[in-house]
């Protein structure tokens, strides 16, 4: 689905390159989680798929990047857009109206669809992310953990295949933060191709597939969640905390307790306890 | 108020302007000592941003008090209230006006009525203690280093009441710790710290007592254990136990040997009850 290739990008005027010969290839239907320090290069990896980079960001800019075949350097943003969906850092900066219907009809007037499937996916996007209540609402009245779902609806509505999110959950509690999460995993089981990054390591933990882990422009690991996370070492040396639960079964996996599980969440780890205890 | 106190609310309500009735904090009351070390918790719109304001007189009470020492917010001046309750804002790009590291610092020490002789060498001298270029933009500077220099900022005004709204947001794991080690120094040194968080793990690391927030009321004033071990209350307020929290009282629910595990709140506590315990580890078993 997207197949990242050598790519390599120094901002205009920056001394250094934010990514250096990355590659990655994102299979269609994955759950790919983006973590890593400051600064190490996952919002402008993140802006190679959507094609933000390289063309609305000045740059040197060599490799690859292909979507569905795509070379996202050969076409337009438009076509790339078609078929990526981008939700930003952050929300209202990305907000273009003020009221939420307004915000879902944008993008949909602009791709030129008739008035009855503006009006067919304007209403299928409300439902899905549970915000039809909303609709007539202005923005500016909104909580963060609303906005992020009129952000989300805005561009579901336009039925991309690849979904890109730049730290979604940065404004919202952990009971948000946790929906959010569920409704990109029902996205993904819908064939939604999902890449997050993600300060919160421990959400990552609970519902990406696979990891991909950056640092000063580089990609460090990468693999399923589980091995990425046994790389305790490298995480921790590059300033990646990991979640309690993992730590808590490296330490139970170096003492010697229980089998050599990784638990990735606390359900896993009731049940590791529960077998030494056993 | 007693002595100690340095921050009361008494009964303290505010509803935003356009929205009569739906109050945003609600007949709310308690109180800080001198050198706690608080942290607010709750759901996004629970009140947290509020209350903060409140404490530091952005905003007024439309009814009840806040007091500052034993003053009321209503009655001091804006200086006044910020020479004593210094405010790190969720967002340093909101907090942030100067063009240079320096000049930043400076702004608040000129705030302060430092002397101007004294005030370029006393900023810099801030803003190295902070890891920070003097002399850079502060609006080129990578997230975690603006939201230090927002920081020193604030706390170059040496105020005795410090109020962090979601001081790591945004920031990686590295960046989280050096900016608590900061805090926590600050804390140690005297400073009455109040922060709004999000993040379930930093309230239970670091602070003496929590006040859990939901829809504009406080519904929990305790200790990290009294409060993250309370089902009823994170219930109430939609919040999540630290993982380990979480992990321990759900092994309490087992009985048995699992209420060895009743009281662990770290990775290193959990370990020590299964040595203590003496549970047999998976290695000594199938050598038997």
């Amino acid at each position: 689905m997207i197949a990242i290739d050598e790519v390599g990008f120094t901002y205009a005027g920056s001394p250094r390159p934010a990514l250096s010969k990355v590659s990655l290839d994102i299979p269609t239907g994955d759950f790919l989680g983006v973590v890593g320090p400051s600064e190490s290069g996952k919002t402008t990896l993140a802006c190679t798929i959507d094609g933000v980079v390289p063309h609305c960001i000045d740059g040197d800019f060599y490799g690859s990047v292909k979507v569905d075949d795509m070379d996202t350097f050969e076409v337009g943003l438009t076509d790339i857009s078609r078929v990526v969906g981008t939700v930003f850092q952050d929300i209202d900066a990305q907000m273009v109206s003020t009221v939420v219907e307004d915000e879902i009809l944008f993008g949909l007037e602009n791709f030129g669809f008739s008035p009855d499937e503006i009006e067919r996916r304007l209403d299928d996007a409300l439902a899905m992310l549970h915000i039809a209540d909303l609709r007539m609402r202005d923005i500016a009245s909104l909580s963060g953990g609303q906005k992020q779902r009129v952000a989300l609806a805005a561009v579901l509505a336009l039925r991309p295949r690849v979904l890109v999110l730049d730290e979604p959950t940065g404004a919202l509690d952990p009971s948000a933060s946790r929906r959010v999460f569920d409704i990109l995993r029902d996205l993904n089981k819908q064939g939604i191709t999902i890449v997050v990054i993600e300060q919160d390591i421990g959400l990552l933990a609970a519902f990406a597939r696979h990891l991909a882990v950056m640092n000063e422009g580089r990609l460090v690991l990468q693999g399923t969640t589980r091995d990425v996370l046994c790389n305790a070492d490298v995480l921790e040396s590059i300033g990646v905390s990991l979640p309690r639960v993992v730590d808590l079964s490296l330490a139970m996996r170096s003492g010697g307790f229980g089998s050599n599980q990784l638990c990735v969440s606390v359900d896993e780890a009731e049940e590791l306890l529960k077998e030494v205890i056993a | 108020m007693s002595d100690a106190s340095v921050m009361e609310f008494r009964q303290a309500s505010y509803a935003y302007p356009g929205m009569p009735g739906t109050y945003a904090v609600h007949e709310v009351s308690f109180s800080i000592a001198r050198g706690e070390f608080v942290a607010v918790v709750g759901s996004n719109g629970a009140g947290k941003t509020t209350l903060s304001k409140l404490m530091n007189g952005l905003i007024k009470p439309d009814s009840g008090a806040v007091l500052v020492g034993s003053e009321d917010t209503a009655t001091m001046s804006a200086s006044s209230l910020a020479r004593r309750v210094g405010m790190l804002f969720q967002n340093p790009d909101r907090q942030i006006c100067q063009q240079s590291v320096v000049g930043e610092i400076a702004f608040t020490l000129s705030i302060r009525g430092d002397s101007p002789s004294s005030i370029d060498g006393r900023a810099r001298e801030i803003a190295r203690e902070y890891d920070l270029d003097p002399d850079a933009d502060p609006f080129t500077l990578p997230r975690s280093q603006r939201q230090r220099l927002a920081l020193a900022s604030t706390v170059a005004g040496n105020p005795s009441i410090l109020i962090l709204d979601e001081p790591t947001n945004g920031l990686d794991g590295r960046s989280c710790r050096r900016i608590m080690e900061r805090i926590r120094a600050l804390h140690a040194a005297g400073t009455t710290v109040v922060a709004i968080t999000h993040d379930m793990e930093l309230a239970f690391d670091n602070a003496q007592r929590i006040l859990a927030m939901s829809a504009g009321s406080l519904v929990a004033d305790g200790s990290p254990e009294s409060v993250f071990r309370n089902a009823a209350v994170l219930d109430e307020a939609s919040l999540h136990a630290p993982q380990i929290v979480d992990l321990s009282e759900r092994m309490a629910a087992t009985g048995g040997a699992g209420s060895l595990l009743a009281h662990a709140s770290s990775v290193a506590d959990m370990m020590e009850a299964m040595r203590m315990a003496g549970l047999s580890n998976q290695g000594e078993r199938n050598a038997r």
